[in-house]
Parts: structure tokens; sequence; C-alpha cells
């Protein structure tokens, strides 16, 4: 179900291994295999098989009741890369992941060094700050829709406090990806406040305390020894917001009120593959812009591992 | 004094953030129950107007409780296949000799690094073959086992003393009846921050329904309001009443779990809808 959240997470790895060892091996093996197979069984047919099935879909012309299926070769993959919308949308996955992961690491941040205490008020920030994390994304979209309303929103009557000219918000194509992504960080950012608080408040105390009797202003402490100690932390958001953000289906099909607009603005690779499979039926084309998601997806995992081992400083 | 001072804006400055995310929740709220008057306003009204008309005619417009049922249904089902088979599955994996266990695990660790996206077109595909398009069962199966919890499960008993197993053993105890009695009591906490993350997923899941499901006899809620919200978008307050019947039992069932569900988080236990 989605993605593992704890995998990567630095206080999972390394637990005591230890195996029992049995003297009646064959019935071990027996009782080994009925408890496996009903996880393997659901496993296996609805994530194994689907994963081989993702690949071959994407080299047949599949049309769901079609009585036979053509092999199509690379045609799929190459017509999708082609295709003047799918491209868009891998630029608009891009540029929403660029506005999400800074976003979420600066704002976290500064949100858990705010309320990073165990008063009764803190607590009750915390609560509120969480909230919308557990709240179904269409149902806070609505009220969110109607803070972008352009007439009567909230988020207007916000910028005409400042001065600021109204902004169509939704509406305007250059506005409703950075509205979508204000609204993500809003519902998801909760989780890594907790993340981070919960780390912080792992942090070895001596360290800091030696640093403030060092004389190290607030700021420099921060720098210089709060961030280098939670830098896994912040690896691991950095990670899991990344790969959360390639997936944001629900928030966008909802602000955009099931569109993907207006002119595209909003289309994402993974709404797109859902259009095109269940608004226009093509499953193939689909599965062939899934491959490519997932492929992209792959690397930059890849890529952030790499960068992880280089600029993580592990204790 | 100074001291003081500053912690007093700290803390009112942290009400203030919290307040801040409470906001659009609340903006809902009032837009639902304000008088007709008070919806197209500029700057907006922020006060409860406590107009309920709007919420009895939104109920009666919609099945709801179907919806909720439906919701409700599909979670239960789902968290009590995906416990069984992640209780019985990390049991194996821990306590249960047999050798290619690490290769067997290494399966189970390679369903998390696959993206969703992979399989969903071709889960669709296979719903079809097995005739359950269109099925609350379709919305239950593929999520019957879920790796991340095996892998939770299997960390959970790795930390258990292995004494508890040997002792149990020379008095005769077998597998099942350890798990039953002995590792199943002692992981329950684990087992209720799972099954609390699948129902707030089901809760929330859009993507995987909107494919599988057409009628509204199967459909969770979220697909009640994504087919108002597409079908009718400027009905705002009708809209907004709508999004409280989804949004307020998830904000009742946080406030309810908050500490399981925190607890979940920063033991890496969640998972990201």
């Amino acid at each position: 179900m989605a993605i593992d959240k704890g995998a990567s997470h630095p206080q999972m790895r390394r637990m005591p291994d230890f195996r029992l060892v049995s003297p009646s091996k064959s019935k071990d093996l027996l009782v080994a295999i009925a408890f496996l197979l009903p996880a393997f069984a659901f496993l296996g047919l609805f994530v194994y098989l689907p994963t081989i099935l993702a690949f071959l879909l994407a080299f047949f012309n599949y049309h769901p009741g079609a009585p036979t299926n053509t092999f199509a070769g690379l045609s799929n993959l190459k017509q999708a890369i082609n295709y003047s919308v799918f491209q868009k949308s891998m630029v608009n996955t891009l540029y929403y992941a660029a506005m999400v992961v800074p976003g979420t690491l600066v704002l976290s941040m500064s949100i858990a060094l705010l309320i990073n205490r165990v008063t009764k008020i803190y607590s009750f920030a915390r609560t509120l700050v969480l909230m919308p994390y557990v709240t179904p994304a269409i149902g806070t979209a609505i009220g969110w829709l109607w803070i972008y309303n352009p007439s009567y929103g909230l988020a207007n009557a916000v910028l005409h406090v400042f001065h600021i000219p109204a902004s169509q918000w939704m509406a305007s194509p250059y506005m409703a990806m950075p509205a979508v992504a204000i609204y993500s960080l809003w519902h998801g950012i909760g989780f890594d406040v907790i993340i981070l608080i919960t780390a912080i408040s792992g942090l070895p105390s001596g360290v800091l305390e030696a640093a403030i009797v060092d004389g190290a202003s607030a700021w420099t402490k921060f720098w210089r020894v709060t961030l280098p100690l939670l830098s896994p932390t912040v690896f691991f958001i950095t990670v899991v917001t990344t790969i959360g953000s390639f997936q944001a289906f629900s928030q966008i099909f909802a602000l955009s009120t099931g569109s993907g607009g207006p002119e595209y603005a909003t289309t994402t690779t993974i709404f797109l593959i859902y259009q095109t499979a269940f608004e226009y039926g093509d499953f193939s084309y689909a599965a062939a812009m899934a491959i490519y998601l997932v492929l992209g997806i792959f690397l930059l995992t890849m890529l952030m591992r790499w960068i992880g081992k280089r600029a993580v400083f592990y204790q | 004094m100074l001291l003081r001072l500053v912690r007093l804006i700290r803390a009112i400055f942290a009400v203030i953030v919290g307040l801040l995310f409470l906001v659009p929740i609340y903006i809902t709220l009032t837009t639902s129950l304000d008088t007709p008057a008070h919806v197209f306003t500029f700057p907006p009204h922020l006060w409860l107007d406590f107009n309920w008309s709007v919420w009895v005619r939104t109920w009666h417009m919609y099945n709801w409780p179907l919806y909720m049922f439906n919701t409700i249904v599909i979670a239960i089902s789902t968290i009590a296949i995906a416990l069984a088979t992640a209780v019985l599955a990390a049991y194996a994996l821990t306590f249960v000799q047999f050798r290619g266990q690490t290769v067997v695990f290494s399966l189970v660790l390679l369903v998390l690094m696959i993206p969703s996206e992979t399989f969903l077109i071709p889960n669709f595909v296979i719903m079809a073959k097995l005739h359950l398009v269109d099925t609350r069962i379709a919305q239950v199966l593929p999520y019957g086992a879920t790796a991340f919890g095996i892998f939770l499960l299997r960390q959970f008993f790795l930390t258990l003393p292995k004494d508890y197993f040997e002792a149990a053993k020379i008095d005769g105890c077998g597998h099942l009846r350890f798990l039953w009695s002995i590792a199943i009591p002692l992981c329950r906490s684990v087992l209720v921050t799972i099954a609390l993350y699948i129902f707030i997923g089901t809760w929330n899941s859009l993507i995987w329904p909107l494919m599988v499901t057409q009628s509204p006899r199967v459909q969770p809620i979220e697909l009640a309001l994504a087919t108002y919200l597409t079908s009718d978008s400027s009905d705002w307050q009708g809209l907004s009443a709508a999004a409280m019947f989804a949004t307020i039992p998830m904000v009742v069932l946080f406030l309810v779990f908050q500490r399981q569900i925190v607890r979940g988080i920063s033991r890496g236990e969640g998972i990201r809808f």
C-alpha cells in the first residue's frame, strides 16, 4: 500500500537478528509454507503479476473487451515520448515536486523548531498542525477551492489586506500548480513536523549544551550543530516527499475538478495516465506512460541514495 | 522578565501557526452553515450562522449512509485480511526456521520498492478477468497483504526475547498456540497502528476506486464527493456540507487516536496517502 515510510528510516536499521534452531526441520518448513502462503497469494496476484503485466501491456495494443491483442513493440513508448501533453505532464510533475519538496523542508523545520516543547500549549499546536494529514483530500480540497475563489475567496482577501493584486488561482494557468502545491503543503506537512520533532527530542543534549556554553548564537547552533545532527532525518523527508510528490493525484483531481486544467496546467503524469486509461480507454498507451513514470521514480531514488551516502552525516 | 516575554510570544506564535492550519476546515464549516446572504460576500464572512438547512438538503441529495457503510465495510475487510496475512507471514519470517528465509523476506521488501502506479492499470485488467469490476471486493483484494505491515511486525517480533519462545516450546506449545496466545497479544499496539492507517487510507482513497467502480452501490465516500464536485462545482454550500460529512469522522478519529497516530509516524509506521 502506497510507499514505504520507514524502510529507509534511520531508527529502523539493524535490529538484533536471531534465529531459533528447531530440531524438526521438515515440520517447520511446512509451517513456514502454510503461514506465508496467504500473504504471498495476495502479493503474487496483485503485486508481482501486475508488475510483469505492466510491461507486457505497454508492448501490446490492449483494449478491454477486444478479442485479440496485437503486438505493438516500442510504438506505444515512442508515441508517448513524442506526445506534447505527455511532455508537458512530465514538466508539470517536476515543477510540482520543485515547489513541494523545498517548501516541505523549510516549513516543516521552522514549525518543528517552533513547537518542539512538551507543554500543553505546544501539544495543542501540534495537534492542529497534524490534523489535515488524516483528512480526506477531496473533502478538504473543496474548502480550499472556495478559499481560492477569485471573487469571494479568503486567499484574495488576504492579498487585498497586503495590497497585493488579486490572483485567479485555480483559474489561472500560471497560479494553478502553485495553488495545488500550497494545498499539499498544508495537507502533508504535519507528518514531517512529527518526524522532525521526534528526531530533535532524540538529539544528544550534551552537544547542544556545549555549543551554548561555548557562546554559539542560536543561528550558529542551528546550522553547525542541530542541522548536521538531523541530516539523516532531513534526508529521509526529502526522499519520501519527492517520491510522494510524483504520486500526487487526489489533490490535483479535486482542485482541478477532475480536469487537469486550466490548459493542462495541472496535468501531472499520474493524472494523464489515469485520464488516458479510464477516460479515453487506451490502456496500453497509459501503461507505456506509467513505465516512464516508474523508471523516473526509480532513477531519482537511486540518485538520492547516491547523494545521501555522501552528504548525510550519520552519528 | 525578558525571558518570560520571549516565552509568551513564542507560545502565542505557536498557537497562531496551529490555528492557521485549522482555517481551511473552519471556512468549509462556516460556508456550509452560512445564511444565503452571507455566501457570496467579499471579504468572506467568517462567523458561524448555524443555518442547518443546507446540511439537511445535502444529506438527502446523496445516499451518504450507504457511502459511509461501503467505506467502513471495505476498510474493515481490508484490516481483517491484511492483519491476518501480515501476522502469519511476519511470524514465519521470525520464529520459524527454514531455508530461503532471507530470500523470502527480500521478496517482501521488493514490494516496498515498486511504486503503486506500476500496478494500477494491470490490476484493473486482472479485476476485469475475475469479473470483479464494480464490486467492493475489488477494493479490498489488492490490499489483502501489506508488505509494510509484514516488515513492521517482523521488526517488532525480532525485539522479543527468544527465551519466551524457548520456554513455551519446552512446555509443549506449538507454533499456532504461541502465535495466538503470546506473539499477537504482545504486538497489539503495532496491530492497532496498522489498522488505523488502513482505515484512514481507505476513507481517503480515490484513484483505485475511481478506476474500478462505476455505481454508487459499491463506492466509498471520497467517490461520492468526487462525483458531486465534478457534476456541480458551483454549489458551494452543498459541496461544503458534503465535505464536512467526509471530514468530520476523520477529525473525530484523529482526536480519539491521536497518540497512536503520532506514535505510528514517529516510529516510521506511517504510510503517506
